[in-house]
């Protein structure tokens, strides 16, 4: 465990010594700050709701950016073999890397917490609610950061990495959309489930339901077992 | 202490390390030398237990590299041919980092990375980014992290390339002090280095071993054993009349004439014991002039050179 923090620890460093963290942060606020206008002009009503569900589609695109660099750049740079040289478990790996990424998550949402301030200023707004809606969008972080870090397991180029976890996710929302147009409705229900966002939308509104927390539990551990495996595998080869 | 048993590795059709047997024991400081791409970083990536062997076992330091793998990892310091670096962190960052990961108790371990540090040439660069650093400061770094935990066995490959001449000394320095009291592997393709640091060499090429033993052995077997030069010039006889007559002598066992200048002919004499007095004797009783006498250690470049050509 002592490991797998000191691969967190460094990974923060990282983050935070490179322009990295800095231009993600400030892209990722510009476009909360839009959005929460927007959601406060266009239906006039005081919550986080049109902010929220918007964050989540741009975390699609950009968390992936934040995870890329894990391993593709460690394969590259060859401090993938210091780390598999030195007595560090692949699971501390693992676990160091996304909590990091995850880490820098909250520290993004934490900051969008202005927001909130802002409409206990001017209006009433529901906090269980926020406080609910702010959960879904860290288990929806869980589960991008776990596919980002998978993504990055397969190649050792960083841009393709980033690329790759877009692509992987584009599914996860896209199959929400598409599930209008289709006949069948035990395939409608199935895309429907498949989407994140049948699942964030229940913490929107408030409510927590053990089956969501659960999907996004099992696409987390899934991804991160997937990146486990791929990084094992590759070993062989 | 190691011990590769008849390791192999393929990629794909590829075999990049052919049956692979060898041994090092404790306290031993080997040369591990050959050609671009005869399979030298992938046997001591075996043998760190980054790539598995497709064939064969390793023990190092007491454990199974594929059975015990953290065993050996926690044993064994290493320097891959690229230090492996992160170039957003400062050396001491870094360092305790390593420290941190290699298990050196919390307590002591600024300590320990400040003597590395002084150790390696890098005292008070601490605040250092590595992404701005030279080659050879890169190198220092990387040897650094190889020996923070004081490991039993060491696993270098290539720790000079890049270094100015001065710093090769000190890193050279440097490797054999810590050879005094572990095991160490040392790759490059730098042959005079090995010739002053390894009593012994292993030779791959091929992704097979060509040689292994002592350094003079090694010599010997690619038929470049000790041997004299010596230069006379006799009127009236051309090289290869010289070369008979010192070829009689008892003391000489072979003699060969390379070439021929300013009268002078160069002879290759070979003999079991230095024949230089006797052929003296002769060129005095003769009345030939001698020009040089000379005792021609061969380098051990040319001992890889002949052998790694007769494989090729």
């Amino acid at each position: 465990m002592s490991i797998a923090w000191a691969i967190f620890r460094k990974e923060m460093r990282v983050y935070f010594v490179s322009p990295l963290a800095y231009v993600f942060l400030g892209v990722f606020l510009f476009l909360a700050g839009l959005f929460f206008y927007l959601g406060i002009t266009m239906t006039g009503e005081a919550s986080l709701r049109v902010m929220l569900g918007n964050l989540s589609v741009t975390l699609l695109f950009l968390l992936p950016l934040l995870t890329m660099k894990h391993f593709a750049e460690e394969r590259r740079a060859g401090t993938f073999e210091l780390m598999m040289t030195a007595p560090v478990p692949l699971w501390a790996l693992l676990l160091g890397k996304w909590a990091a990424s995850v880490a820098l998550c909250a520290i993004l949402l934490a900051f969008t917490g202005l927001f909130p301030l802002v409409l206990a200023f001017y209006g009433d707004p529901d906090w269980g609610v926020i406080a609910t809606s702010y959960l879904g969008l860290m288990l929806l972080c869980f589960a991008f950061v776990a596919a980002g870090l998978f993504s990055s397991s397969l190649t050792h180029e960083p841009v393709a990495a980033g690329l790759g976890g877009v692509l992987i996710l584009l599914p996860f929302w896209i199959a929400g959309n598409a599930a209008d147009m289709v006949e069948a409705e035990w395939a409608r229900d199935a895309m429907r489930d498949l989407s994140f966002l049948t699942h964030i939308e229940p913490f929107t509104r408030g409510v927590v339901d053990s089956a969501h927390v659960a999907w996004f539990a099992l696409f987390t551990f899934a991804f991160l077992f997937l990146t486990w495996r791929s990084i094992e595998s590759r070993r062989w080869r | 202490m190691i011990s590769a048993q008849d390791i192999s590795k393929r990629f794909g059709s590829l075999t990049a390390v052919d049956h692979v047997s060898f041994e090092v024991g404790k306290g031993e400081l080997i040369g591990f030398i050959g050609p671009n791409g005869a399979g030298k970083t992938t046997t001591m990536r075996m043998l760190t237990g980054y790539l598995p062997t497709t064939e064969g076992k390793a023990v190092v330091a007491g454990h199974d590299v594929f059975e015990d793998p953290m065993s050996v990892r926690r044993k064994v310091g290493y320097l891959p041919e690229t230090p492996p670096l992160y170039p957003e962190l400062t050396i001491g960052d870094y360092l305790h980092f390593i420290a941190e990961i290699r298990e050196v108790p919390a307590k002591g371990r600024s300590r320990r990375v400040g003597e590395v540090m002084e150790r390696v040439g890098l005292s008070g660069w601490e605040g250092r980014i590595l992404g701005s650093l030279s080659k050879g400061y890169r190198q220092r770094v990387g040897l650094a992290q190889a020996v923070i935990h004081d490991p039993e066995v060491l696993i270098l490959d290539e720790p000079t390339s890049g270094l100015d001449p001065a710093q090769v000394v000190g890193i050279r320095e440097y490797v054999r002090d810590l050879a005094a009291d572990r095991t160490v592997i040392l790759s490059t393709h730098i042959l005079a280095q090995v010739e002053l640091l390894c009593p012994r060499v292993v030779m791959i090429a091929k992704g097979r071993i060509v040689a292994d033993g002592p350094l003079d052995e090694v010599r010997e077997q690619a038929g470049y054993g000790l041997r004299y030069r010596v230069e006379l010039a006799a009127d009236g006889l051309d090289e290869g009349a010289v070369a008979a007559r010192v070829g009689g002598l008892s003391a000489v066992e072979q003699v060969r004439a390379l070439s021929t200048t300013d009268g002078f002919s160069l002879l290759e004499v070979h003999a079991p014991a230095d024949p230089r007095t006797a052929v003296a004797g002769l060129a005095t009783a003769e009345g030939w002039r001698i020009r040089a006498m000379e005792r021609h250690v061969p380098s051990l470049e040319e001992a890889f050179l002949a052998i790694v050509g007769r494989e090729a």
